[in-house]
């Protein structure tokens, strides 16, 4: 039941609504907690029991930290200072101990499920190259549904707790429904419990404004979705299916399609989960800021997944970066070193922990890890040389904070973000380097204009909706980027142009989106991680 | 303060620190500045900033950090 079906559009989550609000306000979560657990069974029934487990099992981490804190908050009162340092010392021991056990389960799921078949490959592999005959069974693992989501989501939890930033929570229907509830459960945006789970629990009535805002967002998903990423996907689809028999031009068209298609893509998917569950009135995390203005690409992944690259920010690089370990290295780097290269190297160690963990997210496979180390790269690259470039700008008398020069770092980030997506999208390492040898070896320019990608399963009229439906996006994006609330905008016009709007989205994406006989429905990519 | 300053100065020349009202908004400091200037303030002012400590509010202005020193040192 993927978000942009009819199923889910209707019947399912109009009765929802209707669920939601006949029932009194104490009994509402209910609602969405069953909504919940049916929208998982409906989508993938065998594989529900790791989501249960891995809601007990940092539900009941949970309740130990608790119960370890109250214990030391009681003691350390009849303690002296040596005493309470010694008794704060053996409790953090004990915190660390339940938050490992919590973290290794949960991890350990994840990595067996998503991971084991990858790594038994290889490591079958590797035990041949030495001829040794003993290898690993290889499994047909099923993968759960949203499991990469709802792993960090309960993984922040609990480090949360231990870190003391809150208390767990003893409700186990409020840790139950933060951690699955339906909108959110297939491609996230990563929620933190402070974030969502007291509005999950509120059980407040959908507001007219709620239901109309909430309806205007998923329509916009909806036209994104339909109208560019899925008319675009054939095109990409083939383009990189056969990239040995196309030439540079194709591959290049089919790189930068694919980029538009994935953000397209999951931006849209995001609206209709963030219209979905603003519906019932709450307010989930923003995933996206209009991530092609980004003038770098640190920038670019403030912008694009904005959840994932804080959940990795916040319990990876500042858990690396800022353990005792690191503290001595930095120290050692910066006596030993230019204090350039002191301050440079531990970041770039914690960074590359962060990278390695971005790229393995997305997948079990050799090609995610060289996305992630893609990007761990250019920021590399970028960070070693900010000194010279600083210097060049100096000497060149370039206005760095002008308009030209901020139009350069934006197309400069679109390229990279594409070689960046051309890798994702490739089917290895090896096809991704073919591609771009074919680019610069067989451009073939005249393919722009004799027709050729006219052929590639999709024609002209295609090209036309989606360079009409990207326009569009491109024309709300400068909006939103100079600060108008569209939104807000279009609400306070009257009934005819505020209906004529909503229409003209609604017949948009009927006439145009790609459905029905010769389309088939395109999952969304985010949604197989 | 004025140490606090001049850590600040020594990590992002140029930067009116005082005048700044929120430095994380207004990209002044990412998170791998924040990483660094945790360092300096962790050596200089013998605390322990952990990464619970590490959030927008704590490093949103001159003296959001230096409030966050002072209740770090009174504990």
């Amino acid at each position: 039941m993927a978000y942009s079906s009819i199923v889910y559009l209707l019947p399912f989550l109009g009765a929802v609504v209707l669920l939601y609000n006949g029932m009194p306000k104490k009994y509402r979560w209910w609602v969405l907690l069953l909504a919940s657990y049916i929208f998982y069974w409906l989508n993938s029934p065998t594989t529900l029991i790791f989501l249960l487990l891995s809601t007990a099992a940092v539900y009941l981490a949970g309740i130990f930290l608790n119960k370890i804190q109250d214990g030391f908050d009681l003691s350390k009162k009849a303690l002296d200072k040596e005493g309470k340092k010694q008794l704060r010392k053996i409790v953090g021991w004990q915190k660390k101990a339940i938050c490992a056990c919590a973290l290794l389960f949960i991890f350990g799921l994840l990595a067996f499920l998503k991971y084991y078949p990858f790594v038994s490959e290889n490591i079958n592999q590797f035990l041949k190259l030495l001829h040794l005959e003993s290898t690993l069974p290889s499994l047909k693992l099923l993968l759960p549904l949203g499991i990469s989501y709802y792993t960090l989501q309960a993984a922040g939890y609990i480090i949360d707790v231990y870190r003391g930033k809150y208390r767990a929570d003893t409700h186990l229907g409020k840790v139950a429904l933060f951690l699955s509830f339906f909108p959110q459960i297939v491609e996230g945006p990563i929620a933190r419990f402070d974030q969502t789970a007291d509005q999950l629990m509120e059980g407040n009535r959908s507001t007219y404004q709620n239901l109309t805002w909430g309806i205007q967002l998923i329509l916009w998903g909806l036209f994104k979705k339909m109208v560019i990423a899925d008319r675009a996907n054939p095109f990409v689809a083939e383009v990189f299916k056969n990239y040995a028999e196309q030439s540079g031009v194709a591959l290049l068209v089919g790189g930068v399609l694919f980029t538009v298609q994935i953000y397209m893509e999951f931006s849209g998917c995001m609206d209709i989960v963030i219209g979905s569950a603003q519906l019932f009135g709450i307010n989930l995390p923003k995933n996206f800021a209009r991530p092609f203005f980004a003038t770098s690409v640190n920038d670019f992944w403030r912008r694009w997944h904005i959840t994932l690259g804080a959940w990795l920010r916040d319990y990876v690089f500042y858990s690396v970066s800022l353990s005792k370990g690191f503290a001595k290295l930095s120290k050692k780097a910066k006596e030993k070193l230019t204090p350039f290269l002191g301050a440079l190297i531990p970041s770039a160690a914690a960074l590359f922990c962060v990278w390695i963990c971005n790229g393995i997210w997305h997948g079990a496979g050799w090609k995610y890890l060289a996305y992630g180390m893609y990007y761990y790269g250019i920021m590399l690259l970028g960070m070693l040389l900010e000194p010279l470039f600083a210097q060049c700008g100096a000497k060149l008398k370039l206005n760095r904070e002008g308009r030209a020069f901020r139009i350069v770092r934006i197309l400069r980030t679109c390229i990279l973000v594409v070689g960046g997506m051309t890798l994702f999208r490739a089917e290895t390492v090896g096809a991704f380097g073919e591609i771009v040898y074919r680019i610069f070896t067989n451009f073939a320019p005249q393919h722009f204009y004799d027709g050729t990608l006219l052929h590639l399963c999709i024609d002209g009229w295609d090209f036309i909706a989606i360079a009409a439906g990207c326009a569009i996006v491109l024309l709300v994006s400068i909006l939103q980027e100079k600060g108008y609330s569209l939104r807000e905008q279009i609400a306070g016009q009257n009934i005819i142009i505020r209906w004529s709007v909503y229409l003209a989205l609604i017949l948009a994406i009927i006439i145009f989106g790609a459905y029905g006989s010769g389309y088939d429905q395109v999952a969304f990519i985010y949604g197989q991680f | 303060m004025e140490e606090l300053l001049e850590i600040l100065e020594n990590l992002k020349p140029g930067v009116d620190f005082p005048a700044q009202t929120d430095l994380i908004e207004d990209h002044i400091l990412d998170s791998m500045s924040v990483v660094m200037l945790v360092g300096e303030l962790n050596d200089a002012f013998d605390i322990e900033i952990t990464p619970v400590d590490v959030i927008p509010e704590n490093f949103k202005t001159v003296d959001a950090i230096y409030a966050m020193i002072q209740r770090l040192s009174d504990d």
